[in-house]
Formats: structure tokens, sequence, C-alpha cells
């Protein structure tokens, strides 16, 4: 048994085929011992997980009276919010797309084709996921939107914050997913498990903001499935809690099938950022690149593990993977874990890993040219991470990315 | 004969880098609106003293004095100097990949704006001061929108180097072997550029091998530099008798 599982507080679906659901989670966990596999060998999430992660705080927050609703993004999108793992209000009416509950869609039987997709017993977040998840919704897109569509996950009260959404993305649908989580300085985490599925011809493009207060623990897990001539980009951005982790795990099952996992993340003090992927070609001819850069300053600690997995049959692929980090500190540190495994011959892999401090010839120019040496370094930094930003196609959701590295 | 302001006074000077002194009693004084050359053969420790001047990591003054507008210049750092008015044109301009041109034009213009206490330059006047400036260097639009000296030939980098300096209007302008490796128009183009940019009151320090620069920008005074320090001071004429002998004779019999 897990050490903290006495202090979750949880009640039990009361819809059956959710609950069942749930009790399937529920019997992974009961064999888990701990959370330190090779998986987390960087990163020491157990360690972290005290038990104040899972009481609910006596000032518990008051869904009456927040300002949860107010619009969060700049740019013009579907809000659909989230507070303390609750779904915050009726949902919206999205032309083209369905939009329901995770209750309303497993008493609809709407989840039936898409569950059990997930091995729990290798990913120990989600098996927990499963057991106690409380919310999330089930979005199926049919009809390419017309604007981005935003989940946004306010952390407002101490406690463990399970979410479950189910994306799907049928034939010939193009569409975009803005992920913003946030929080204030209470100790809550948020444990996020999106399953998504795009069909052939589609296109997702996933980005992802984590800013959540800085005692929070995070982790987001997207495990996605592409079928032939389907796209899934993505982009996540790292920013804030104090131990976070990204992982992104996605299935090339057909024919041109292509991802592409980007991501960045700038981090301080004594934070952890987690980037980890693994990218499973499946088919022949199937493509994914990957680039991620991180900035760490004081004593912020990065992790970046890669996978790439060619199995028998998938020739003629490509898979590339980069991490570049940016030490701004000689007490900061980065692990990188690349691993490539191949299985089929005609195949085109590599991944590449660099870490440096800013070029001191560089700072010196800015500063010749009167750039206060602070500026010089956001001007660095920022061009730094911007590479990691560049595919995004997006004008708008780019232009807040390249803001916002300038910014931090 | 008219009162000269002083500018630039350095009072023998001693520095290196890593240890290793490679400036050893030096004296110039520079006044405003003069122009001085330094020339001396490679090694001699002319890119130290530039970068002594601007303040890059590295370099150490063992002792000695330098004054800028009368205030102690080793006091300073880098981006202060810059403001006060000292600027570098480098031998090698850095690249800056993922920072455009304009933009780093942008954040240097009102660094500057904000040292003397004005407005930031709003965005139709900064790109019509900049493409004013730019088309006198037969600098392009599309130039201008590379990242910072990302893909220029040597003639590029230096034009974009005087374009640098038109818009920061410095007092005194320390050009590092501004001419080596341009071809005969590029080197026009920028010498005739930086001409037009003395005002009287604007000085340069001209470091350089070659004379040829001289025809578009006439020295007042010309140093002869050798093994970290001045051996000879003249006029122009000192450069053509050091072209005629050649660098080895000329220091060998200035040390006899
Ligand atoms: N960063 C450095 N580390 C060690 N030695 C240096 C460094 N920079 C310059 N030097 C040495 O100092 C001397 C003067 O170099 P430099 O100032 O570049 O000469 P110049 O510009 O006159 O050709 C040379 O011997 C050079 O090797
Ligand atoms: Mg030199």
């Amino acid at each position: 048994m897990l050490k903290f599982s006495d202090h979750i507080q949880f009640q039990d679906s009361s819809v059956p085929s959710l609950f069942s659901f749930q009790q399937k989670g529920r019997e992974v966990c009961a064999h888990l011992t701990d959370l330190k596999t090779e998986a987390f060998k960087y990163t020491p999430i157990e360690s972290v997980l005290t038990e104040n992660y899972f009481k609910v705080s006596k000032n518990a927050h008051d869904h009456t009276h927040c300002d949860c609703e107010k619009k969060f993004l700049p740019f013009e999108a579907h809000e659909i919010h989230f507070c303390d793992g609750a779904l915050h209000h009726h949902l919206h009416y999205i032309e083209g797309a369905e939009c329901l509950s995770l209750e309303d869609a497993f008493a609809d039987h709407e989840t039936a084709p898409y569950l059990n997709k997930i091995d729990l017993d290798k990913f120990p977040l989600a098996a927990l996921n499963t057991a106690y998840v409380q919310e999330g919704i089930f979005l199926r897109i049919s009809k390419t939107p017309a604007k981005p569509i935003a989940l946004i996950y306010n952390g407002k009260s101490a406690g463990f914050h399970n979410i479950r959404n189910f994306i799907i993305l049928e034939k010939g649908v193009t569409a975009e997913i803005f992920e913003l989580y946030q929080g204030n300085d209470e100790a809550y985490f948020i444990n996020m498990v999106n399953e998504i599925f795009v069909a052939p011809d589609a296109t997702l493009t996933h980005y992802l903001w984590q800013n959540d207060g800085k005692t929070a623990v995070h982790s987001s897990f997207n495990h996605v499935h592409v079928k032939e001539n389907g796209h899934f980009n993505s982009f996540a951005f790292q920013t804030g809690s104090k131990l976070s982790r990204c992982e992104t795990h996605v299935l090339l099952e057909q024919e041109n099938a292509t991802a592409l996992v980007n991501g960045a993340y700038v981090i301080g003090s004594q934070t952890l950022a987690d980037t980890t992927t693994d990218i499973e070609h499946l088919s022949a001819h199937t493509n994914s690149d990957q680039i991620v850069k991180g900035v760490m300053r004081d004593h912020a600690h990065g992790v970046f593990q890669g996978k790439i997995l060619i199995k028998p049959g998938a020739v003629q692929t490509n898979g590339h993977q980069t991490h570049r980090a940016l030490l701004l500190s000689d007490d900061a540190k980065v692990d990188v874990k690349p691993a490539l495994e191949i299985y089929a011959d005609d195949v085109k892999c590599s991944h590449g890993a660099t870490s440096g401090a800013l070029d001191e010839e560089q700072l010196f120019y800015l500063k010749s040219r009167g750039i206060a040496e602070d500026e010089a370094k956001k001007i660095l930094t920022s061009a730094f991470l911007n590479e990691a930003c560049e595919a995004i196609s997006n004008q708008e959701i780019k232009a807040f990315f390249e803001k916002l590295s300038f910014q931090i | 004969m008219t009162y000269k302001k002083e500018l630039l006074e350095i009072k023998n000077l001693h520095a290196g880098v890593e240890g290793k002194e490679i400036i050893k009693g030096l004296n110039l004084t520079i006044n405003e609106g003069e122009v001085h050359a330094i020339m001396g053969p490679n090694g001699a420790g002319k890119s130290t003293l530039s970068h002594i001047l601007t303040g890059k990591p590295g370099y150490v003054v063992s002792s000695g004095e330098i004054l800028f507008h009368g205030k102690n210049l080793l006091d300073l750092k880098t981006e202060e100097r810059a403001l006060e008015g000292l600027f570098l044109m480098m031998q090698y301009p850095v690249e800056i990949e993922g920072v455009p041109m304009m933009t780093f034009l942008k954040y240097a213009m009102n660094a500057k704006r904000k040292y003397q206490g004005l407005e930031e330059l709003d965005m139709s006047e900064f790109m019509k001061t900049v493409r004013k400036q730019a088309s006198k260097l037969n600098i392009s639009s599309e130039m201008l929108k590379r990242a910072i000296n990302v893909g220029f030939s040597g003639g590029e980098k230096k034009r974009m180097e005087t374009l640098q300096m038109a818009l920061l209007n410095p007092d005194l302008a320390i050009l590092d072997e501004a001419d080596s490796g341009l071809d005969i128009d590029a080197l026009k183009t920028v010498f005739l550029g930086i001409n037009a940019l003395l005002d009287g009151k604007k000085s340069l320090l001209i470091i350089t091998h070659h004379d040829d620069l001289f025809e578009y920008v006439k020295p007042d005074f010309v140093h002869v530099f050798s093994d970290g320090k001045i051996i000879k001071s003249g006029d122009q004429t000192l450069a053509f008798t050091l072209e005629a002998k050649g660098y080895t004779d000329f220091i060998n019999e200035a040390k006899c």
C-alpha cells in the first residue's frame, strides 16, 4: 500500500459504470507499495508528497464565491473551468463538439469504446487517477471548431485533485486544445490524465501551460492514439509548482501518423520539472519529432526522459529528439535519459542533448550596447526558448508563449 | 589655439588577461572631436585595449587609471560605459540566433533614451529612424529582419556595426579593425558612413593595420603600438612611413 493511501478522502461514484472503472484502479493501487520505479528515478515524487497533500483543508475553497468563471486567456477560446478537481459550472455549447461531464458520459455509455487503453500496472499515477478520479470531461469533436478549446484547472485548496478527460477527434477534424494549470500556495496535488484519440486525417494541436502554485505537485499524463494520416502536435510549457511531471505517451498506430512533441520549462529555487515522452512507432511510415528546452536557475532541477520505440515492421519511419538545457546557476542541474529502441530496418532515428550556460560573448555584446545585464540575460534566455515555440502554427498562441518566455 | 576638452585619458595603464600582462604602460589622451589611429602588428594588444576600455569580463587592470568624461571608467559596468557614450565596433561581432536585429536595436536605443531621461521611442518613430540610417549604409530591410549578425558576410557585419554607431550616437567610438576583411566598395561604404557621423564633437579611436581607410576618415594623430604600449606618435605621415618600412623594421629602428 502507498504510504499516503490512508489520507486520501474520497467518495465512490454513484454511476455504476464509473464506479467499476474506479474499482479497477483501486485493485491496481492495492498492489502498489511505492512510486520509486525506474520511470521516477530522477523525480522523487513520493518523498515530496506528505500527508498535507491529501487532507482537504479547513478553509476549503467556496465555489459559489470565486473568480474561476472569469476569462483567463488573452485570446479567443471556449474556456472550460475546473476548480480543485471539480468541473466548475455547466458546460458551454461548442459547435461541432459534444462535451459531457465524466459522470454523464459514463452514464450514457459514451466512454465504453475508449476504456482500458492504459496499462495501469505500468503507470502508477494513472492507476491512482483511475482509482480516485473526481471529475473530467468527455469531449468528442466531429467538426473543426472555430476557436481553441481551453481547459483551465484552478488549484485553490489543499488536497488531491484527480481529473480524467477523454478527447476524441473524429475523422478529418482539426482542433486546438489549450490547457492551463494555475493555483495558489495551498498544498495540492493535481494528478491529471488525458486520453486522446486522433482519427484518420485529423489533427490535434495540444498546448499546455503548467503554472501551478509554488507548493503544488503536478502530474499530467497525456496518452494519445493517432490513426492513419493523423497528427498530434503538442507544446508543453512548465513554469510553476514545486515538482512537476509532464508525460506524453504517443502511439502512432497507422501509416503516416505523426507526432510533434515539443516543450520548454523555466524553473528556479528548489523546483523540479520533469518532461517524459514515449513515442511508439507501431506502423510503417510514421514520423515523430521532439524538441524540449529547459532553463534552470538557483537550485532547480530539470529532468528529461525521452523514449522512441520502433516496433518490428515499422519500416521507413523517422524519430528525432533533442533536449537543450540552459543552466543559469552553478547549483542548477539537469538529468537527461534518452532511449532509442529500434526493432525495424530502414529507419532514421536520432537523439541529441546539450547543456550549458549563457554565452559570455553574446552577453558582452548586448551590454556593450548599453543594455542592462538583467535585460540582456532575458533577451538571450527567451531567444533560447523560442526555438521550442517555432513550430506553433497559431500565431496568437505563439505570441502568447513568446511573451511568457520573456517575462519568466 | 582653441581649448580642447579631454574625453578619454589613459594614464600608465598595465593590464592583461589570464595572469599575462599585455598592456605595459600605456598613455593616451583623446580630446573631444579628435580622430586617433593606433597601428601595430598582430598580437601587440590592440584588441585587448579595446576590451579593457569596454570592460569585457576576464581582463584585469593591474595599475594605472582611465578617465572618461572625467569619470573613473573602471568603476563603471560595461553597459554604463556604453550609456556614458563609449562604443566599440567589434573586430568579430558575435552572432545571436533567435534575437531579431530590430528587437535588439530597439532595446539598445531605448536603454540610451532612458538613461538620458527621454521617453521610449514609439514604434513608427523607431522604424523611421532605423530605416533612414540603414539606407545610407545600403542595409536592406531584409537584413534588418534577420537575427543579430546571423548569416551576415564580413562587410554586412561591419555595416551593421556602423548602423548601431549611427543610432546610439556615442562620444567615442573605438573601431577595432573595422577595415579588415572588407573589399574596396565595402570599405568605402563603411568609412564614408562613419565620416558622415563626425560632427566635430565625436571622437574616434581607430585600430588598424593599413592606411587605406585614411582616404575616407583622416586621423589627427597616428600612434604606433608595439608590445603593449605606444612607441611613437605623430600625424598621418607616420602612417605612410610605417607602411613603407613595414612594422618590423620600423619597430626595430624605434627601439635603437
Ligand atoms: N582571452 C585571452 N586569453 C589569453 N591570451 C589572450 C587573450 N586575448 C588575447 N590574448 C593574447 O594577448 C595578446 C594580444 O592580443 P590582441 O589584443 O588580440 O592583439 P591585437 O589585437 O593587437 O592583434 C596576444 O598574444 C594574444 O594571444
Ligand atoms: Mg585585434
